[in-house]
């Protein structure tokens, strides 16, 4: 994103929180998939199994979109991450691991990629001026996994340039999300594939690194694979046509997907090929259409969604799980549709990664992997929540799609928040998974259920310490952070946004945001601009204190104590020019006389009851937001306050004729990112049930272990 | 003498001796007590006035969550306090040990306290060495043997197609390690009944006589103790299926669990007394 679109968002949120204090969901109408944009690729590339390569020929055609003259293009060569210890992702590896077999291609399977001819369309050849380069700094030097090639003259604005590639690349053996075992293939940033050219910045295009994704433009893509005969193919895009090859033993298929930024497939022979259809009108209903619609402020024909075709690889030994995979996929594109915007695309294939290749758990434009055990639990929502994440992902990082190197949580997070979300509504909560030498055990041993929100609430309070979400993915302290942080806590951080903002104005500041800036690159600037131009409020502060800073969030309630009020004071006080004495003795005889006049009962108590409520953590409430408190009284009654949190302390008077039995802060749950909930509450009454059973179980889990070792001795 | 008769034997002699059970019951839940302590302390803390105790589950993520974050500085002290009241308890099990193998193996005569401490204080270093002897032997059987088999598996294991093989591969290693286990743990066993049967002060002579008793009649002597093993885990099964309705809101149903779960303590603890009592009937009666 430039600067100066930025800059244009602001005025615009201005301008909003001028006129437009709650509007509906901004949508704009979705840019057509057909448009081919500044990047169009046609690759041939041809699988070798034995030797475990890619021979490929690639044309790349690029428009300059900007007002600059561009000299010269910067070209990803992932695949030369797993080349030699020397490469960023090698080295920051071993480093975090302490240990250089971190990674280990096994079997000397390295991976690499070679561009062996570059030219122009005319021919010149740019060979000569083609060398790797590192952008990210000295740091990465003896990375390969970038290279630049310089142009003979510059590219004007709106000018195309037409480069012919060829390459060969060797599969890595199963370090990261690509890779082979035995004849086993899934093959992910597996061409030379450009960066994302910034006006007036240049060329955005960082290394390979250990915690980090990707970026790219959206393109055209027309691949023409060609692969063994009986090799089952799956891919991003829609199959065309296919030509067998009888003398060479292979098929050619060619695959076509307009504005996707990536292309990613897999081959492998022994593979399950399943299509079904998502049909829309059997999914959604019409009331789920009016209530969305209602919710986000739209016509109901703005929220229909279309149908579209999935496709399902297997492997056979998972052949059980299939109704569970398409179960799931089918969850995925009715809510992420439903609740952001229709699925643009015609397709989607699921991979059950190949075994051993590494490659579970990703996404990759109108296709994703999945994965999933032989013995799988009902309870434990597995391989659901991956199959629903990786498809989401489609929509934050697929069409949302931010710069992963440098904003991780722009896709990771809202994907893990959006998760949660289709998990809670499709399943309910999953059993925590136990499985123990490939055996699952929590049905057996009745292990809790959560929800998404719940795990990640808690990563995210032992994460908030160490990095702010915002980081660039490879600048983490470690991969634990970058995962805690970028997934987890920006997650917790949304689903503490939500309750704050509350619907209808959540569900339409997503779906604004998303609807806005599909087939765009979005910052964390467009997001917080679009929160603030929906909701009419600035939450800046809260993306400032809770996103970039590091500092714990946690409110409590310090004490709670109700004190009867006298009926009359003790000492010395002036009446009427004379000095009048009150003592014990005095007030009983003259209160004793009061109860015994004829028509008057007891005399009335009244309490004072104070509320201590503490800001714990250093991270603060800011804009008009406050936590809520509730004080429960003995006689039923509650009150409520709030408080903005800035201080340190605050404390809450209250005199009722009982006495208060709880105090709570925060009783609606809102701030999920708070650390400590058992101290957001005190009550006047000790030891409790659940209490007493935690502590008879712990105490019976002392004897057993006890027992079990004695029984050794 | 059949396996069954010496398990009916058994059962006999601790159904005599409740005493013993009694003693080891009252010891375990001391330890456990005072190794329990602080964690029951910082629940109190933290959850005694906390209306999140009202909610809290026995295993509650999102609360072991908190206080890991919380106490997670003071896990190391928690733990090593916790490793050495175990050790003291292992030292105090093994002096025990004297007590109930010889009362058990005096059948006729009753558990009295006096008898028993006299039992303890006089087979403890005998029954310390054979500890330290047991602790060769089952580090023998775990990385010896396991690691041979290991070796075996991972070629297989390596050239797998799909998960289904390592699975299998892997449930079979652990089958392997608790079967070895089980026969050294056996084999032990033996050596502890025969200190006190053949009144043998040398722990290696009386492993002698233990291995010698089991080469004559090895399998007999394992059905007998996986007869046992089995009955041990049903006695589990019913327990967990009971705990299961306990598990409900409800004062009364708290206290139940928790007379539930001392209830199979000392289940637990009397059939390690029954291990010792039967296989004890079972070798006075294959004198050699
Ligand atoms: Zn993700």
């Amino acid at each position: 994103m430039t600067a100066k679109r930025t800059a244009s968002f602001c005025l615009a949120a201005l301008a909003a929180l001028a006129v437009l204090p709650a509007a509906a969901a901004a949508q704009t109408p979705p840019a057509p998939v057909a448009g081919a944009p500044g990047l169009r690729y046609e690759i041939w590339v041809e699988l070798d199994p034995a030797a475990k390569m890619l021979l490929g020929r690639e044309e790349i055609v690029w428009t300059n979109p900007t007002r600059d003259a561009v000299p010269d293009m910067l070209l990803h060569l992932y695949w030369n991450a797993f080349k030699n210890e020397a490469s960023a992702f090698m080295r920051e590896a071993a480093a975090e691991a302490g240990d250089r077999a971190a990674v280990d291609p096994q079997d000397d399977g390295w991976g690499w990629i070679d561009v062996t001819d570059i030219r122009l369309a005319d021919g010149s050849d740019l060979k000569p001026a083609f060398a790797y380069v590192n952008p990210d700094g000295p740091e990465t030097a003896g990375d390969q996994t970038v290279a630049r090639v310089l142009f003979p003259t510059p590219v004007r604005p709106g000018e195309s340039v037409r480069l012919r590639i060829e390459f060969k690349a060797k599969a890595p053996r199963t370090v990261a999300r690509s890779g082979y075992y035995k004849d086993s293939f899934f093959l992910g940033q597996w061409y030379p594939k450009p960066g994302v050219y910034e006006e007036g910045k240049g060329w955005n295009c960082h290394a390979y690194h250990r915690s980090s994704e990707f970026f790219a433009d959206f393109a055209d893509f027309v691949v023409h694979i060609t692969v063994p005969k009986g090799y089952v193919v799956g891919s991003s895009g829609k199959a065309g046509e296919s030509r067998a090859d009888d003398s060479a033993r292979t098929t050619t298929t060619t695959y076509r997907q307009a504005m996707v930024h990536d292309f990613a497939w897999m081959a492998d022979p022994r593979y399950l090929k399943i299509e079904r259809d998502f049909i829309a009108d059997r999914e959604v209903t019409a009331s789920e259409y009016r209530e969305t619609a209602d919710l986000l402020g739209l016509p109901v024909e703005e929220v229909r969604l279309p149908d579209v075709k999935m496709t399902l690889l297997i492997a056979p030994e998972h052949k059980g799980q299939i109704e569970r995979h398409f179960r799931a996929l089918r969850a995925a594109i009715k809510y992420y549709g439903l609740w952001y915007g229709p699925y643009p695309y015609e397709t989607v294939t699921m991979v059950d990664p190949p075994y051993r290749t590494g490659s579970g758990g990703m996404e990759y434009p109108t296709l994703f992997t999945a994965g999933t055990r032989v013995l799988a639990n009902r309870d434990v929502l597995d391989p659901e929540g991956v199959i629903v994440h990786e498809f989401g992902h489609g929509y934050w990082y697929g069409l949302a799609a931010n710069n992963e190197f440098e904003a991780a949580w722009l896709d990771e997070g809202f994907n893990t928040y959006s998760t949660g979300r289709v998990m809670a509504r499709a399943y309910g909560p999953g059993a925590i998974p136990l499985v123990f030498k490939g055996i699952p055990l929590s049905s057996v041993l009745r292990v809790p259920k959560i929800f998404d929100f719940e795990t990640s609430r808690v990563a995210a309070i032992h994460a908030v310490r160490t990095d702010p979400v915002t980081a660039w993915s490879w600048e983490f302290f470690d991969s634990m952070s970058y995962s805690m942080n970028v997934y987890m806590r920006a997650a917790t951080l949304l689903g503490t946004l939500e309750n704050l903002l509350g619907d209808p104005l959540w569900s339409r500041i997503m779906r604004t945001y998303h609807m806005r800036f599909r087939f765009r690159h979005p910052t964390k600037a467009d997001f917080v601009a679009v929160v603030n131009e929906i909701s009419g409020r600035d939450m800046t502060w809260f993306f400032d204190e809770l996103l970039e800073g590091t500092q714990a969030f946690d409110y409590g309630v310090e004490s709670l104590a109700s004190v009867e009020v006298p009926a009359r004071l003790r000492g010395v006080f002036d009446k009427d020019g004379a000095r009048e004495v009150w003592t014990d003795e005095k007030i009983e005889v003259v209160e004793d006389a009061a109860a015994k006049s004829p028509g008057s009962g007891p005399p009335a108590r009244s309490y004072r009851t104070t509320v201590a409520l503490k800001r714990y953590g250093e991270a603060r409430l800011g804009g008009d937001a406050k936590v809520e408190v509730v004080v429960r009284f003995a006689d039923g009654s509650a009150e409520t306050r709030t408080w903005d949190g800035r201080d340190r302390w605050t404390r809450l008077e209250f005199v009722k004729p009982v006495k208060a039995v709880s105090a709570q802060i925060d009783p609606r749950g809102v701030w999920l990112i708070d650390e400590n909930l058992a101290n957001n509450s005190r009550s006047t009454d000790g030891l409790r049930r659940n209490v007493v059973k935690l502590m008879t179980r712990f105490l019976f889990g002392v004897q057993c272990v006890l027992q079990f070792f004695g029984s050794w001795s | 003498m059949g396996i069954f008769k010496a398990i009916s034997g058994g059962l006999g002699t601790t159904f005599r001796k409740p005493r013993l059970v009694v003693i080891l019951y009252v010891v375990n839940l001391a330890f456990a007590l005072a190794a329990a302590a602080p964690f029951l302390a910082i629940v109190q803390k933290e959850l005694g006035h906390s209306l999140a105790g009202l909610s809290v589950q026995p295993v509650d993520p999102m609360w072991i969550g908190e206080a890991v974050l919380g106490y997670g500085r003071a896990f190391p002290a928690l733990l090593a306090g916790f490793v050495v009241l175990g050790l003291l308890y292992l030292v105090l099990h093994v002096f025990l040990n004297g007590g109930i193998v010889g009362r058990l193996l005096d059948r006729e005569a009753p558990a009295s306290l006096a008898a028993f401490s006299a039992d303890c204080g006089r087979l403890f270093w005998r029954y310390v060495r054979l500890f330290l002897l047991s602790l060769v032997f089952y580090a023998l059987t775990l990385g010896v043997v396991l690691k041979l088999v290991s070796v075996l598996f991972r070629p297989i294991s390596d050239g797998a197609v799909t998960e289904w093989t390592p699975l299998i591969l892997s449930n079979i290693h652990l089958l392997i390690a608790l079967l070895l286990l089980s026969v050294v743990h056996m084999i032990v066993d033996y050596a502890r009944i025969a200190v006190v049967a053949d009144e043998e002060r040398r722990v290696l002579k009386a492993l002698r006589h233990a291995l010698t008793f089991l080469k004559a009649r090895f399998f007999r002597a394992w059905a007998l103790y996986l007869l046992l093993v089995l009955g041990t885990l049903a006695g589990a099964a019913v327990f967990y299926a009971v705990l299961k309705p306990l598990g409900a809101p409800g004062v009364g149903l708290v206290v139940a669990g928790f007379f539930w779960m001392q209830i199979y303590v000392v289940f637990r603890i009397w059939t390690r007394t029954l291990f010792i009592a039967a296989q004890a009937e079972f070798y006075r009666s294959h004198p050699y």
